[in-house]
């Protein structure tokens, strides 16, 4: 294979690496504040994208603030679960909210089915799909599309928790709960804001990847690509997130020249497998001390 | 008093193919299948606070297992068979349970995913042996010289296997090793702290789950008479889950209630398949916030 057209396999795959980044990072978010892990952060980006798709076909909005009503859209959902669900499982087991956030799953997935469709539509995006040739390498414009738009929110996040009260704020919560709190930080502000910003970094992921796939209720399932490039990076590093996402993303799109086609669809759980059983801490996670 | 109420089921149980109509048998044959991989998750998930999302996949295996020696060896008897689709997929179980040691929490819950979606695409890919999407037909079960063709027969066979498991599953729960596991359940450290060898007790559950699974995927095979992966998704495996967050973790008896119930609720929302997720997602939240413990737990407040 010439390294040309490798080139154009590695950038797809980043591009599709990049949604994974977002994804894990959304996991990350509410895993770091709540030490929960929400399974259904894939089927509120998936509604996310319906909302999106629903004001630019029946409101007829201009396709960005389409998309920013759809990530709005997010946002608000989130805050409503967590302050009418999941606020009250608040001492509950990680066990507990990880089933909680299982049923919430299903109920989005067959609300958004009964609301909108079953059946896959396609979606607008604002990048054109038609390859542009850089020397010999041909590229799409939708994959640096998408990673332009992922680096600028990833940067944006730095930005948010490295400069703002708030993001100080999460991180302490994340670092040691009982002395945030004796700081004076609300530790339940921080669990709503956590779970909003997780549904925001996610829906943008979330319109990002419908046009490269399909709107449909399955779009969820991105959710578990997420959760093993989490793992990959080592779940609850940001960094780790987005490294591990990118590694995702390019493996999977190599992955189909060297093995059997079948395989495709099983390579995000044959690396979540192996990374599980050869080094659960990832990239670069840390080890944690449990206690009785 | 529950001597007699156990009784009084037993009794009903053995009654049920001579008064009900014919669907109803096979809906109750389902039932019975469905109690025994109810306890066999209930074991792993209920006792050790093991969670698995991929029991479909041990269903997969122990159903194939199932049939492919009976294919090969049609003259086997059944509970032969039975026993080798459950230690078949107890071997899987232990090959899987001792990795997964080092794994806790949603580590082994996404591992176990994980693992549940590889069986399958190894089942859709492995066409030579399985047939993979084209399904494998099931031959008839046979015991010695009759063959258990009527959905009659096939129910006496899925409630006297059921009716065995759900008494091992009781005995195992009384000793020495079911004390081990609800001590693990409650705190892992706290149990090594006591003497309990946490990580052979926690590989223990994952090989008798996965046998009482296998042995249940055996028997959905020859009830079923048809198999084909998209038959083990991963919402079969919710669907487990559901039984025992209903029935109740860690609870025997409450894992064939929940089996039972969702199993009926399933068939009668066939009609309406959207709604479906959406009230069972419903049951699962409502069980966490406002039942922990489930079906077991409120009865077992008001005696």
């Amino acid at each position: 294979m010439s390294a040309a057209a490798l080139a154009h396999v590695v950038v797809s795959g980043l591009a599709t690496g990049c949604i994974y980044a977002l994804v894990a990072l959304s996991l990350v978010i509410v895993y770091n504040a709540t030490r929960t892990l929400n399974f259904a952060q894939g089927e509120m980006l998936m509604v996310s994208a319906f909302v999106a798709w629903s004001a630019q076909r029946a409101a007829g909005l201009p396709l960005l603030l389409a998309f920013a009503c759809g990530v709005a859209a997010g946002g608000v959902l989130a805050y409503v679960v967590e302050r009418v669900v999941i606020r009250r499982a608040v001492s509950a087991t990680h066990w507990d909210v990880l089933i909680i956030t299982l049923g919430l799953s299903l109920m989005l997935r067959a609300g958004a089915g009964m609301v909108w469709t079953n059946d896959e539509l396609p979606f607008p995006s604002l990048f054109s799909n038609r390859p542009v040739s850089f020397g010999p390498v041909k590229i799409a414009p939708v994959s640096l599309g998408i990673i332009g738009a992922s680096l600028v929110l990833m940067l944006a996040l730095v930005m948010l928790f490295r400069a703002t009260r708030f993001g100080r704020a999460m991180r302490a919560v994340a670092q040691n709960q009982n002395a945030a709190r004796l700081m004076g930080i609300s530790v339940e502000r921080v669990y709503s804001g956590a779970w909003v910003l997780a549904a925001v970094v996610g829906a943008v992921g979330g319109v990002l990847f419908a046009p490269v796939t399909f709107l449909s209720t399955k779009m969820g399932l991105i959710a578990i690509n997420g959760f093993t490039a989490a793992v990959l990076g080592g779940f609850g590093s940001m960094p780790g997130a987005v490294v591990g996402g990118m590694l995702l993303g390019v493996i999977e799109n190599l992955a189909p020249l060297y093995l059997p086609t079948g395989i495709r669809y099983s390579v995000p759980f044959l690396v979540m497998i192996a990374i599980l059983l050869a080094r659960p801490r990832g990239l670069f996670g840390r080890v944690e001390r449990r206690k009785v | 008093m529950r001597r007699t109420a156990l009784g009084l089921a037993a009794l009903a149980a053995l009654g049920w193919p001579l008064v009900a109509p014919k669907y109803l048998v096979f809906l109750g044959t389902l039932v019975a299948v469905n109690a025994v991989v109810a306890i066999g998750l209930n074991l792993l998930s209920g006792y050790t606070n093991q969670l698995s999302f991929g029991h479909a996949g041990f269903l997969a295996i122990g159903a194939y297992v199932a049939a492919l020696v009976t294919l090969q060896v049609p003259a086997l008897p059944v509970p032969l068979t039975l026993l080798v689709a459950g230690l078949a997929t107890a071997l899987v179980g232990l090959a899987l349970g001792i990795p997964c040691l080092r794994l806790e929490g949603l580590y082994l819950a996404m591992a176990t995913l994980a693992f549940g979606f590889v069986v399958t695409e190894a089942i859709t890919n492995l066409d030579w042996l399985t047939r993979g999407n084209d399904g494998l037909r099931v031959p008839l079960a046979r015991l010695g010289p009759w063959t258990l063709a009527t959905d009659a027969a096939r129910y006496y066979l899925a409630v006297a296997v059921a009716a065995a498991m759900i008494l091992a599953a009781l005995n195992v729960a009384a000793t020495r090793t079911g004390r081990a596991f609800l001590a693990i359940r409650t705190s892992e450290i706290a149990a090594q702290a006591s003497g309990i060898n946490a990580a052979a007790y926690k590989t223990i559950a994952f090989v008798l789950s996965a046998f009482y699974t296998g042995v249940a995927g055996g028997l959905f095979a020859f009830v079923v008479g048809f198999l084909s992966p998209d038959a083990f998704d991963v919402f079969l495996s919710v669907d487990f889950l559901v039984m025992i967050i209903l029935g109740g973790l860690g609870s025997v008896l409450g894992s064939v209630a929940g089996a039972a119930i969702v199993t009926v609720l399933n068939d009668s929302l066939a009609g309406f398949q959207a709604f479906r997720p959406l009230i069972f997602g419903a049951i699962m939240i409502i069980c966490m916030l406002f039942m922990p413990g489930g079906l077991a737990a409120m009865t077992r407040r008001k005696s």
